[in-house]
Parts: structure tokens; C-alpha cells; sequence
């Protein structure tokens, strides 16, 4: 590269970087340092310290995504009432009923199966499904009052990830990714961990309308217990001598064709490193995908050497790993490629208990793990589903339906209360009446904690400036520590 | 904490200023009291809880402020929020006592009842307020353009040409001339800045240019050769015209207009395959090849279903143009239908807007557009027309609807045959059955589950809720017994069927009753399954179709983990509800297509002698023949539309875009901003001015001549396709966000040129080709240049062209020999149901490839292909390093390395390296390589020229190569050279990923 070059090149990079490092830079797109987007070009110099728009409490999140809808009443959301009053029939509101019709319903109140017991110095009261990740409530901060939007699985999914039913809108990490930029440039900053094909699939972790390089990297998938990102692995048909000697033929024609051209854009300069970082990533990215150097205490504690709690331990252990490693968004699904995936009982409601038994030691591992290396003061473990389930039998059967009017999440680290509930649902564990937050709410108090104002968080797009908010959306004070 | 204290203080210092004239002016005691109340309970109460939302510096939620007594007044989008005296009537109450589910406030929880009790007293006490805040007129949010200003801005105001008719004369345009116009201006402006244009390009670089942004592929070496040789002007032009001729011309531009108007071939939401969108998409590319006026491109595209033809082609068409409207990527399992059906509209609304019109209309559902003179009320007379018809037939998840081709009389006549054939034989079959049900009911007996084809869960293996009662009584019985609800305590009882094992796959689903008088009319059954959850409602009253026992629930597709079961509740039904079981029957196990053959128990046999068996015979034969001939009748070509459902309504105002809070109703009609009565010509008059035009009207209005948006909008995509941006660098946003054109008129001479020629594509994409301006070189920016307009925005050069995936993947495979060209129909497999995890397994065209929005085809996903989702007026052009993990990585591109390593393999046998690496150079980049390159690639081959050259090179690996794994094996000259096939396929992976094959000059 000619001395004129590299100046050129340094000056492009001075002009762009934003305060990313140059590696990452250079890897992004033109057209995204083009006017396209507002906020990017008016963005000031990134100091994470002191955060996007305010200082931060945490760096990074780990989203344990519980898919299908997990039971308030049944976990985390203790209601007597539904013991005392089983079997008898009372009005709702159901959602699904209210949506099809606009009319309440008569439905039977279904008690839980599950005795509840209280924990920790909060005293939580938590459900025996969940007695590991209870033993850490004093880490919690739990939201009962919670309510979002959509009935059905798939448009409540996307709402959950994008902020958005129906419309193509860029997932919660690709937002946090465009507003403070990867911790490790030879790392993607946004994986989904064993996403499931269906309810949204790939735009539950798209960039939608966001530059290319905020999109979300999948690793595995969730019917498999292979946990790679795609086409990383250096083929194994040549051999690494061949692989190098390629690069650099690569490298030397690159250079050989821009030379010749007339007119050289910065691009190229970009193609030359995309070549180079994909090339590092290689190296760096598959000993952090590589657990086997984990100590047998470790994988005991995630519940790895059990075949029941394995394939979720695996993923959270690998949520740490990247966490470790400065990936800024990590979720860790559990669920599957159906269309009513895994805590969708709406028929059969025990079933809950092998879903609870398959996630329950690895979250707790997990927190148990990030705090002992110092990492969950800075990073925000989210629970939770899409939305929760009725306190009453669907229709008489044996099952709970969807409800997205009121249901729980527990967040931890991240500068939250710990050992803390915020709102309530109704006496029977209902509707989210007291303390509420929506969907949007949580999205904006999340991205507050990581210096992030989601109401300046903005890109332009279509004539207009998207927010993952839209116009809504409350930080709820009131949990943060 | 701050901010809540700021907030309080400004408040206090407007109390100081506005009690002490209201105490002045009415002193009676009852009145202080009642402002007493109002300052003590009231004020502090709305400054807790509701102004953080609805205050004049806040973000004025529902446009409703509460932080004067004007704002409540005023109100919000909904009106007056109180009514003094009244609050029964008062919205802010209704609101806070949270008696509407779609109106509760303030939104993180009902307020305390002490508070509520307050608020009710305060306002039927007349709800006193002595804020009489002045609104700072500039506070309040920035209004756009209103209606009546439209014309200030340019692209409303009509098209105004300098174009001379002499040019629309020469409508042969065999004229290599015929471009001068573009020339003119553009050089104008470049006179002007005083910049110095580049020059023509190279022949190949030109030639190349033209093959790949005409046809979307590259020459091949013999291409190139041909057209190489005296390539002068005229050949240039030959060579034009040689490729608007080509099918390959309708591939590439119906590719480029599917990324405007979001095409797709699944819905993202479960997976759904719409199997007949590659109709529309081979419509797009017939009519592009044909060059169809875009005029009638518009008009079919939004109301060809409207439109009459003669023959049947033409009106097939016409049908499958409109499946333009039925694309989006929609969310078929919303439970709400009525805001289903108005998302689906607007997602029509917004794609038509952008398409065609280059107007953000989305912008203008929940309220007046914030910058173009659209207002709210524009929005719905546009939604007004549009909601008459509908793409959707609703159930738990919706469906979208396909219809029937027209089709030519002669297999009108073979159809209307097979029809009348299937008709009869339904009849016989109905006819025999009848008569095996009523022997069999002379011989009531049990049914052995085991006996039964596919999953059988019997009424024993039911989970029951609630007292069910076992019977034997009557009929039929599968297993021992069935159950039913002894038509009591309704609302109480549930049985849920749910199959231990269920092999994934589609099957039909049947319920076994034995029908009586007294039982229910109206026993909902609930089908849990891949597709959703449906409800089937069953009259027990009438005798089930198969064998009097069973009656089919429907077919469903059932996933490994996914919910499989049937549940029945006795809720509200008039009578016994009876279940015996339910079958679950594999489809693939009904060979014949009949049900009532497959639940046929042979062994036992249900009626008796050798009459019955014979008639059963006779059955299966019939209903054979039956399932044969709807087979046939299964193939008649559909195509994927909307139907006209209501009569044309006009609709209300949708406040903040929600169904279920309406206002005003408006008329249906166009936008207002739009005037078309300062006509430029009188030979196209613009549209009916029907005060309520229908689709086919909207159509002729927006593809009018003197529609000042359509025909600059369409004028401007083209010439952005071929020049990498447009004149307005935002073709889908004309609006005041949108960039300002570059050459205003240049884009008026375009769009007037556009309409001159009858709306040809194929005439201005030939123009702009045949200016200097398309055929400039790439070169680095002069002084002047660089300083004037670095970003090329004056057309002083040409851009370099960034290879759309599917050139690159196009490009790969013919470099490789695989690339199969043949044209048209439907590349999705048989009897693909879910779009997840597809294979896409064809060496086609990429365009071929079903736009599976879960599963796109190979590096369609890491290269920028379109979002198929929304309109995208240009693809991005990202720079990711996952995009160099899958030129080196991806099984796909080493695979086509792999072929061209084997098809180039024989070259080189029978040439010199070097005469094969240059084979190769053409063949990848359109140009021979340099020596300088030859070395290189020598080198890596392992066959140095020599010891001297090597040594020369200054690579930091170079010590590496020399001790490559191939080993010099001869000189280059040499004709008998043995190539290493895998360094031969490295090397060919290499030139893939390079620069020059990504690129364009």
C-alpha cells in the first residue's frame, strides 16, 4: 500500500471511527457513514464510561428468553387466591376472546400444581419449578406487572425483540449495537444463542433498516445441540499452510486490481479488511465457542454433565464465555422450531416442570458464575418470555392460554434493586393493575442502564426517525438501584 | 430527580401570577373553597401523574395537554377530556377509573380510589382551573406543508419539459443521438462548476458495464470477443440493442422493480409458502421483455383483477398482476382482524405510496404527515378505496386467498368435463355409502383401535375435566365405550385428545360421534396445531359423513415439539355433547385421496355377505376414481389475488392509527396535494373526478400523464438503476425529507420522455445508456473535481458498480459452466408447506430462486439482498467481515470453484498457463490479466517462471509460497503443464472473492 494510501486511509478512518476502534471502522459500510442516518453522523465521541447519552450501570445483556410463555401464577407471581377459589368460574377479559369478540368470558379458575415457598432474606415467594434460580432472589429484581402486545405467538415474539407487531423494525441488539458499538471488534456484538426458526426467526434478530453490521449472529439453532457460528470453522479439506498461502494470493490480487483501477474507493479499503477481520475472527472467535477447557466444577455448576439440563447449561455457559469475551447482546433461547414452542401448555400445563428442570440449574449456574468473576455488576441477566398465561383453564381443559396482559420478568445486575418486586397483578395473577410496565418500558429501562436515552437512540429511515420505542416507552425508576 | 423539582417550581411561580386577579374577581366562599380543592387535590394529582405525558414540554401524548384549563378544553385527538359538571361524560375520568380496556390511564397502574373519588368531585363541581397558561405558539410541534402549499414544494407542481417534440419523433430510436438531450444538461451543469468530464471507458470495461446492467450477467469470453473487435459507436449501439432484445433484459429488471413492491414467496410468520407468487414475478419479467407500457404496468399491478381483456392471456394477466397487492409480509395470526385488516391495508398504502408515488403515506395513519402536505383525512379517503376489497379470509390464523385462471376453451372445455365427471361420481358415491351406513347399522359393533389406520386416541384415553359419563348405548363404538357430558353443567367439562407419538407430517384430523336427537348442534372442537389453533364447530344432531361415525376436522400439519391435540369444551352447547374419539390419519396414508376407503375396517367387516363386500368394492373404485379426478382438477392454474368483499364504504378517521377509536369519516378520494387541473397536454385527461372512485380509478389516477409524481418517480428509479443514484438520491421519498433533485430539469425531460414514448422502459433505459454520461469512465477526482463535488454528484465519471448477490452468484456459476438459463415457472419444491430451513437446490437463475423470507438462498443473507418485507428503493452496499467468512467458507461458493477448477482444467491442459489464467481473467473480470498478475497467480499455481522473477517479489509470505505444497512442475510455456486441481480451485476461489469480481468498473 502506497504512503498515499495509508494516509488516505487513516483520514477516512479519523473521519468515521465515531470512536469505535479502527478494526471495526473499517468493516463497516459506506452507505452507512452516508446521511442516512442522523444520529450516527451527529454522534458524539463514545466513552463508555460515561455512556451514549448518560452514564451507564452495565455494558452488556444477557437475554435468557423463555419461549412460548411461561406461567406467572405457576413461577414467580404467587396468588393464593387461585387455590381457594380452583374449579369456580369467574368473567375475564381474555385477551383472545377480547380481540375476536370485545367481550369478557366466563373461565375456570386452575390452581397451581406447584407449592410455592418463600426465599432469601426478600423472603421471594417462588414456585418449586424454579428452586435454583430462586436461591438467588435476593439478585432479582422482579417486574409482576408487566402486560405487551399481541396474542399470538409470532406478532408478540417480534414485539418483544423489535418493539413492533407487524412492522419489518430492527431487533433490541441491533439498536443497543448501533448506539455503543462492539466491546471486541473480533467478535459479532449481538448473538442469539439456538434461536428457533419460527414466530419472527431471523428478524427477531434482524437489523431491519439498520446498517448491515448491527445485525444479530446466530450461533446453533434451536434443535441443535451444535453451538457454531456459520461458516467460521476453517474448512478442513486444505490445510492451513494452503489457507494462508490463499489469503495472501487473495490479498496480492486485491491489491494487484486496485492498483489498477482509476478510482479507488474507500470500500475496497473496507473489502481488504472484511478479508482480514473474518480471517482473525477465525482464530479468535472459535476457542471462546470451545468449552472444553471449562473445569468440572464449572460444568457441574451449569448442569452440563446432566443430560436433562445439558443443552441449555451448554448455552449459558456459552453466554458467559461471550459475555467474558465483550459481546454487548447475548440471548440465550430455549425453545424450539414449532409453532407453539416449548412453555406454550395451552393443554397439559405439568408439562411446565420439564421445561423448568431443563433451565432452572443453568440460569442459576449462570448467576452464580458471573458473580463470582465480577462480571454481573456490569451486565443485566433479563428473564423472560413473550408474554405469560391465564390464571384460568383454557377452555376448561388442561392448560393455560396466552396473556399479555400481565405476566413476570426478573431482571439482575445491571444497577437494579436487587431482592426487589416492582407491580402486581390482580388478585388472581390476571392483569398487570398495579406498577405496570410495558414491553416498550422495559426496552427503554434497559437501554437506560446502559447509557442509552431510547428516545435519542433514533435512526432515519423512510422519511422519517424510527425509535425501538416507537413513541412510547417510560424508564421505570423505580428498580433501579 | 432534578427535573420533578424544576417541574414543581415553574407551576408555583404560575400560581403567584394568576390567583390573586381570579380571587379578586369572585370572593364568595364557595368558590374559594372549590379552588382550595382544586389547588389542594387536583393540581398536585396532575402534575404527579399525568403531566409528565400531557404537559406543553412534555411529548404531549394524545395531542391532550392537562397542564391548563385551555389544554382540557382543547383536548386531545379524542376530544374535550372534560366536561365541566358531568363526569359520566368526561373522557380524563373514564380514563382514570380504567372502565375501558383500550383507555386506561395513567398507564403504569390505576390511581388510588381516594384520587379517582377527587377527580369526580372536581369535576362535577365544574371543575374550577385557574390555569390559564398562554400557549407559546412556537412551543407547540412543527406543522409541515399544509395542502395549499404543496405547491412549493417541487415534485407536486407539474412536470415542465425543454424537451423538443423532434426528439419523441424519432420514436425509432435507432439514432445513436437520440441521448443529446441527457448530455446537454448534464454537461451544462458541469460547464458551470467548471469540471472537466472523464472520458469514454474502455471497451471491455463498457462492454462488461452493458451485459451487466442490461441482463444482470456478465459477457461470456466469446461474448466479449465478438463485440470487442472495432467496437465504435455503432457497434456500442448495436451491442444496446442486441441486449434490450435479450429474455435476459425482463430477468433484470423485473429483479430490480420486485425489491420496490417487497415480492416474496413465504410469509416470515410460520413459515407459509404462497405457492403462486412466481406468477406475478413472471408477469414482471414477460412484461419488461415484451416492454409493456409501465403505464398499464401500474394499472394492472393495482387493479388488473378491474380491467376486462378479450382473450384469456391477457386477462390472466391482468389477474396475476394484481398479486402486487397480496405480497406483504403479512401477520396472518393476529388475533385482532379488524387491525389485521387495516395493517394489511396499510402495509398497501405504504407500498403503493413509495412504488409509485415516492410519498411516505405511512406517516399520515395516526396523524397529519409532520413535513408533506398529507393530511390524516388523505390517508383514509385512500384506505376508503382500497378497503372494498380484501386479501384475506379470516379464521384463528387468516388465509390468503387464490382464485382460478381463465383459461383458453379448450381447457375450459377439459376442466368443465372433469368437473361434471367428479360430480357424478360424487354422487354415486353418496348414494353407496348410504346404503353400506344402513347395513352397517344393523350390525352395531366395536372398533378396535388397533384396527384403524393412523393415531387413534380413544374417549378412554382422553384427559377429562369435569364428570363425563361411559356409554355403550348406541351405534358404532370405537374401542369400548364413548363418553359424553350427560348435557349438564356446561362450561365445566373438557376432554383433551392428545396422541402420545404423532410422527411429524399432515394429516387429517377425525372426530368418531354417534349422532342422536338430543345431542349438542354446536360443540366446538379446537384443532392445536402447526398452523395454529382452529376452531371446528360440530352438529352432533346429524349423522358424521364417514360410516356414520366419523366426521373430518380438517387437514393439519403436526411438528415434532410443536402442540398436537383436539380439545373439546362442553361451554354453551344445546345439548349431550358425545365423543367416541379421534383419528389422527396420515395423509400420505389415504393413497387414493378417500377417507371414507381408509377408515374402512377390512378384517372384520362391517356389513355381512358377499352383497356388502361387493358394493364396498364398488365404493373404493368410485371414490378412487373420484380422488383422480380431483387430482386433475387440483392442477387448474390459480393465482394469488384480493377479492371485492363489501360494497365501497368510505371509512372514519382511525385516531393515533387505532381500529377501534374512530373519527370523522371521510369521502373516498385521492391526494389532496396532488392537483392535476393545470394540464400540460390535452390528449391524456387526468381521471375521473368521481366523488368516490374506486381501485381501477386510483389506478388511472396515479399513472396518469399528468400525475407530476408518478412518471418523475419511475423516471427517476431508472435512471438510478443504471447510474447508482437517482436524480433524487430517495426514489421512494419525493417529500420534503427527501433529498432535492440534482437536475430538475433533466428528471422533467426524463419523465416527459417516459410519457412521450408511451411509458416504454426499454426507450429510456436505451437513451440513458447512450449518453456520454452512462459511458464515462472510473477515474480519481481532478483537483477541480475533488474540490467541487467529490461524490460525483454532477455525473462528471462514471460509479463504480457494486455486484448485486444475484449477479455474483450468476457470474459464479456460468464462470463455472453450471448456470442452467432456462426461464420461468415455479423452482419451490413439491409439497413444501414451511419455508424453514429450505434447501435451494438449482443451478437457475438466481431471480428463479423462491424469495423464502426465512430461508433465503445462499449469501443472499451476508450480500445486501432486498429486504423482502418493504419497499426498498436501493439495495445497501455493507462492507462485513461475514461477507469474507462466506466467500472463503461457504460450501456453495467453493463448490462452484470446485466445477470451474475442473472445467478449466482442460484449458489448461491444452494451453499454456498462461493462455489459461488469461481464459480465466476474461472470464471472471471481462479483461486479460497483467503480467504482474500472471506472475501471481503462476506463482501461487506453483509454477514460477523463474528463480530470478520469484525472488523479486516482496510478500511478506513469500518464503511461504516458495514452499508451497504444489511444486514447480515446468515452465510456463510448456503445453504439457500438470496444474494441482486444488490449487487450480484455490486460485479460482480467489479471483471470486476479489475486488474485481465484486465490482464494477
Amino acid at each position: 500500500m502506497s504512503a498515499e494510501r495509508q494516509l488516505q486511509r487513516r483520514a477516512w478512518l479519523q473521519q468515521t471511527g465515531c470512536g469505535f476502534g479502527a478494526l471495526a471502522a473499517t468493516a463497516l459500510s459506506q452507505s452507512s457513514l452516508l446521511p442516512a442516518s442522523r444520529a450516527y453522523a451527529g454522534k458524539p465521541e463514545l466513552n463508555l464510561s460515561s455512556g451514549l447519552h448518560h452514564p451507564a450501570k452495565a455494558k452488556r445483556v444477557i437475554f435468557l428468553f423463555m419461549q412460548g410463555g411461561v406461567s406467572q401464577v405457576d413461577s414467580f407471581d404467587h396468588k393464593p387466591l387461585l387455590q381457594e377459589r380452583d374449579g369456580q368460574a369467574f368473567e375475564f377479559n381474555d385477551a383472545r376472546q377480547l380481540a375476536k369478540t370485545g367481550k369478557a368470558t366466563t373461565q375456570r379458575i386452575m390452581k397451581s400444581p406447584w407449592k410455592f415457598q418463600p426465599y432469601g432474606q426478600s423472603e421471594k415467594w417462588v414456585s418449586e419449578l424454579f428452586p435454583e434460580s430462586a436461591r438467588n432472589a435476593d439478585e432479582m429484581t422482579f417486574l409482576h406487572g408487566m402486560h405487551t402486545e399481541g396474542v399470538a405467538h409470532g406478532p408478540a415474539t417480534l414485539f418483544l425483540h423489535c418493539g413492533a407487531t407487524n412492522s419489518v423494525r430492527p431487533s433490541m441488539g441491533s439498536w443497543l449495537l448501533y448506539g455503543l458499538g462492539p466491546e471486541n471488534q473480533n467478535l459479532p456484538g449481538f448473538i442469539s444463542i439456538a434461536p428457533s426458526v419460527g414466530n419472527g426467526g431471523p428478524r427477531n434478530y434482524g437489523n431491519a433498516f439498520l446498517p448491515a453490521q448491527f445485525q444479530g449472529t446466530r450461533i446453533g439453532g434451536a434443535d441443535s445441540d451444535i453451538l457454531q457460528i456459520k461458516n467460521l470453522l476453517p474448512r478442513k479439506d486444505i490445510s492451513e499452510l494452503d489457507r494462508g498461502q490463499q489469503l495472501q494470493l487473495l490479498s496480492d490480487l486485491n491489491a494487484q486490481q486496485i492498483q489498477r483501477r482509476e478510482y479507488k474507493p474507500n470500500e475496497f479499503d473496507a473489502v481488504v479488511e472484511s478479508y482480514e477481520l473474518a480471517w482473525r475472527m477465525q482464530s479468535v472467535a472459535p476457542p471462546i465457542l470451545d468449552t472444553s477447557d471449562e473445569s468440572t466444577e464449572t460444568l457441574e455448576l451449569y448442569g452440563i454433565n446432566d443430560p436433562k439440563t445439558r443443552a441449555y447449561g451448554q448455552r449459558c455457559l456459552l453466554a458467559r464465555r461471550l459475555c467474558e469475551a465483550g459481546v454487548r447482546f447475548i440471548q440465550v433461547n430455549y425453545g424450539d422450531n414449532s409453532a407453539n414452542p416449548a412453555w406454550d401448555q395451552h393443554s397439559n400445563l405439568p408439562k411446565h416442570a420439564d421445561h423448568a428442570l431443563a433451565v432452572d440449574r443453568p440460569i442459576a449456574g449462570l448467576l452464580a458464575d458471573l458473580k463470582r468473576r465480577g462480571l454481573l455488576e456490569d451486565t443485566i441477566v433479563w428473564w423472560g418470555g413473550e408474554f405469560g398465561r391465564t390464571p384460568y383453564a383454557q377452555d376448561n381443559g388442561t392448560g393455560r392460554d396466552h396473556n399479555p396482559g400481565g405476566f413476570t420478568v426478573w431482571l439482575a445486575g445491571g444497577g437494579f434493586k436487587s431482592g426487589s418486586s416492582h407491580g402486581a397483578t390482580d388478585e388472581f395473577g390476571f392483569q398487570a393493575i398495579q406498577g405496570k410496565v410495558h414491553m416498550h418500558d422495559l426496552h427503554a429501562t434497559i437501554l437506560h442502564q446502559l447509557g442509552i436515552d431510547h428516545k435519542r437512540l433514533v435512526f432515519n429511515h423512510a422519511g422519517r426517525d424510527f425509535r425501538l420505542t416507537d413513541v412510547h416507552g417510560r424508564v421505570v425508576q423505580e428498580i433501579l438501584a | 430527580m432534578l427535573h420533578v423539582q424544576r417541574t414543581v417550581w415553574t407551576t408555583c411561580l404560575s400560581i403567584t401570577i394568576f390567583v390573586a386577579p381570579l380571587s379578586a374577581q369572585d370572593s364568595s366562599e364557595q368558590e374559594r373553597a372549590k379552588l382550595d380543592f382544586f389547588e389542594s387535590k387536583i393540581r398536585p394529582a396532575l402534575i404527579e401523574h399525568c403531566q409528565e405525558c400531557h404537559a406543553l414540554d412534555s411529548e404531549q401524548a394524545g395531542g391532550l395537554l392537562l397542564d391548563s384549563q385551555a389544554g382540557w378544553q382543547k383536548g386531545g385527538d379524542q376530544g374535550p377530556a372534560i366536561v365541566p359538571g358531568k363526569s359520566s361524560e368526561s373522557l380524563l375520568l373514564k380514563a382514570i377509573s380504567y372502565s375501558n380496556p383500550k383507555l386506561q390511564m395513567p398507564p403504569d397502574g390505576k390511581l388510588p380510589a381516594g384520587v379517582i373519588e377527587n377527580f369526580r368531585q372536581w369535576i362535577d363541581s365544574g371543575a374550577i382551573d385557574p390555569r390559564t397558561t398562554e400557549h407559546d405558539s412556537s412551543k407547540t410541534k412543527s406543522q409541515g406543508l399544509t395542502v395549499d402549499q404543496a405547491q412549493s414544494h417541487w415534485s407536486y407542481r407539474p412536470v415542465q419539459s425543454s424537451l423538443l417534440i423532434n426528439v419523441a419523433g424519432s420514436n425509432e430510436h435507432k439514432s445513436s443521438s437520440s441521448s443529446a438531450w441527457i448530455d446537454a444538461q448534464i454537461n451544462a451543469k458541469l460547464s458551470e462548476s467548471e469540471i472537466e468530464p472523464a472520458t469514454r471507458a474502455a471497451p471491455e470495461v463498457l462492454i462488461r458495464r452493458l451485459y451487466l446492467d442490461l441482463t444482470g450477467l456478465p459477457p461470456t469470453v466469446s461474448q466479449l470477443k465478438e463485440w470487442t473487435e472495432g467496437f465504435d459507436a455503432t457497434r456500442y449501439t448495436q451491442l444496446v440493442d442486441h441486449l434490450l432484445a435479450s429474455p435476459h433484459f425482463g430477468e433484470a429488471y423485473a429483479r430490480r422493480w420486485m425489491d420496490v413492491i417487497r415480492y416474496g414467496d413465504s410469509v416470515t410468520l410460520r413459515g407459509f409458502v404462497l405457492p403462486q407468487s412466481w406468477r406475478y414475478r413472471d408477469y414482471l419479467i414477460n412484461a419488461y421483455n415484451e416492454d409493456r407500457s409501465f403505464q398499464q404496468m401500474i394499472c394492472e399491478q393495482i387493479a388488473g383483477d378491474l380491467m376486462t381483456a378479450d382473450d384469456p392471456d391477457a386477462r390472466s394477466q391482468q389477474l396475476i398482476a394484481t398479486t402486487f397487492l397480496t405480497l406483504g409480509n403479512t401477520n396472518l395470526e393476529k388475533q385482532d382482524k379488524e387491525q389485521l385488516d387495516m395493517d394489511y391495508l396499510d402495509e398497501q398504502l405504504d407500498v403503493i405510496g413509495a412504488a409509485f408515488l415516492g410519498q411516505t403515506l405511512g406517516c399520515a395513519r395516526c396523524h397529519d404527515h409532520k413535513f408533506d402536505p398529507i393530511p390524516t383525512r388523505d390517508y383514509y379517503a385512500l384506505a376508503g378505496i382500497l378497503k372494498s376489497s380484501t386479501g384475506l379470509k379470516h379464521s384463528n390464523v387468516s388465509e390468503w386467498i387464490e382464485k382460478p385462471l381463465p383459461l383458453d376453451p379448450v381447457a375450459q372445455t377439459k376442466f368443465g368435463e372433469l368437473e361434471s365427471q367428479h360430480t357424478k361420481i360424487a354422487a354415486d358415491v353418496k348414494e353407496l355409502k348410504k346404503k353400506l351406513d344402513s347395513l352397517a347399522k344393523a350390525n352395531p359393533r366395536f372398533i378396535k383401535t388397533d384396527e384403524l389406520p393412523g393415531v387413534v386416541v380413544d374417549s378412554a384415553q382422553a384427559t377429562l375435566v369435569g364428570k363425563w359419563v361411559e356409554s355403550t348405548h348406541v351405534g358404532n363404538i370405537v374401542g369400548e365405550s364413548y363418553i359424553h357430558d350427560d348435557n349438564s353443567e356446561k362450561g365445566v367439562k373438557s376432554a383433551t385428545f392428545e396422541p402420545q407419538n404423532l410422527p411429524p407430517g399432515e394429516y387429517e384430523v377425525l372426530l368418531a360421534y354417534q349422532a342422536s336427537e338430543n345431542r349438542a348442534t354446536n360443540v366446538v372442537v379446537q384443532v392445536f396445531s402447526a398452523d395454529g389453533e382452529k376452531e371446528v364447530t360440530v352438529n352432533e344432531r346429524q349423522q358424521a359423513p364417514e360410516l356414520n361415525l366419523w366426521r373430518s376436522l380438517g387437514r393439519y400439519r403436526f411438528e415434532d415439539k410443536g402442540q398436537r391435540f383436539v380439545l373439546i369444551s362442553n361451554a354453551n352447547t344445546d345439548g349431550h355433547v358425545i365423543l367416541d374419539a379421534v383419528l389422527f390419519l396420515p395423509v400420505s396414508q389415504m393413497k387414493d385421496g378417500s377417507l371414507s376407503a381408509a377408515l374402512q375396517v377390512s378384517k372384520s367387516g362391517s356389513g355381512s355377505g358377499t352383497d356388502a363386500e361387493k358394493q364396498k368394492a364398488t365404493l373404493k373404485t368410485l371414490e378412487k376414481e373420484a380422488a383422480e379426478l380431483q387430482k386433475q382438477l387440483d392442477e387448474r392454474p390459480k393465482y394469488m389475488t384480493v377479492v371485492e368483499n363489501s360494497p365501497p364504504k368510505d371509512l372514519a378517521i382511525h385516531i393515533r392509527g387505532d381500529v377501534h377509536t374512530l373519527g370523522e369519516v371521510v369521502p373516498r378520494g385521492f391526494l389532496a396535494a396532488v392537483s392535476m387541473s393545470s394540464k400540460t397536454r390535452a390528449d391524456a385527461k387526468p381521471t375521473t373526478e368521481s366523488p368516490s372512485p374506486t381501485r381501477k380509478e386510483l389506478a388511472e389516477w396515479i399513472s396518469a400523464n399528468e400525475n407530476p409524481l408518478t412518471a418523475r418517480v419511475y423516471a427517476n428509479r431508472v435512471w438510478s438503476w443504471l447510474m447508482g443514484r437517482g436524480i433524487v438520491a430517495t426514489p421512494n421519498n419525493f417529500g420534503i425529507t427527501g433529498s432535492a433533485p440534482t437536475h430538475p430539469e433533466l428528471l422533467d425531460n426524463l419523465a416527459t420522455r417516459l410519457i412521450q414514448s408511451n411509458w416504454s422502459t426499454k426507450v429510456l433505459v436505451r437513451e440513458i445508456v447512450l449518453s456520454q454520461a452512462y459511458q464515462r469512465r472510473c477515474v480519481a477526482p481532478g483537483s477541480v473535481a475533488s474540490d467541487v463535488d467529490p461524490e460525483n454528484l454532477l455525473y462528471w465519471r462514471g460509479h463504480t458498480r457494486r455486484m448485486s448477490v444475484e449477479a455474483l452468484r450468476d457470474s459464479m456459476l456460468l464462470v463455472s459452466g453450471e448456470l442452467d438459463y432456462s426461464r420461468g415457472g415455479s423452482l419451490i419444491q413439491p409439497g413444501t408447506k414451511a419455508d424453514y430451513n429450505y434447501t435451494h437446490r438449482t443451478t437457475r437463475r438466481s431471480i428463479y430462486h423462491p424469495v423464502f423470507r426465512n430461508s433465503l438462498p445462499e449469501l443472499f443473507d451476508e450480500f445486501d439482498f432486498a429486504d423482502s418485507s418493504v419497499s426498498i428503493e436501493a439495495r445497501s452496499r455493507s462492507t462485513v467481515s461475514q461477507q469474507g467468512l462466506s466467500l472463503m467458507q461457504e460450501p456453495w461458493v467453493i463448490a462452484r470453484a470446485r466445477q470451474a477448477s475442473l472445467k478449466y482444467s482442460s484449458t489448461f491442459k491444452s494451453q499454456s498457463v498462461d493462455e489459461g489464467l488469461t481464459e480465466l481473467y476474461l472470464a471472471c473480470f471481462s479483461r486479460e490479466p497483467s503480467n504482474e498478475e500472471l506472475k501471481v497467480c503462476r506463482s501461487f499455481l506453483g509454477l514460477d517462471s523463474s528463480p530470478n522473477e520469484a525472488s523479486d517479489e516482496k510478500t511478506s509470505s513469500g518464503e511461504n509460497k516458495r514452499a508451497s505444497s504444489a511444486n514447480p512442475k515446468t515452465n510456463p510455456t510448456d503445453e504439457k503443464t500438470v496444474i494441482d486441481p486444488m490449487r487450480l480451485e484455490l486460485l479460482i476461489q480467489s479471483l471470486f472473492a476479489s475486488i474485481d469480481f465484486r465490482f464494477l468498473e
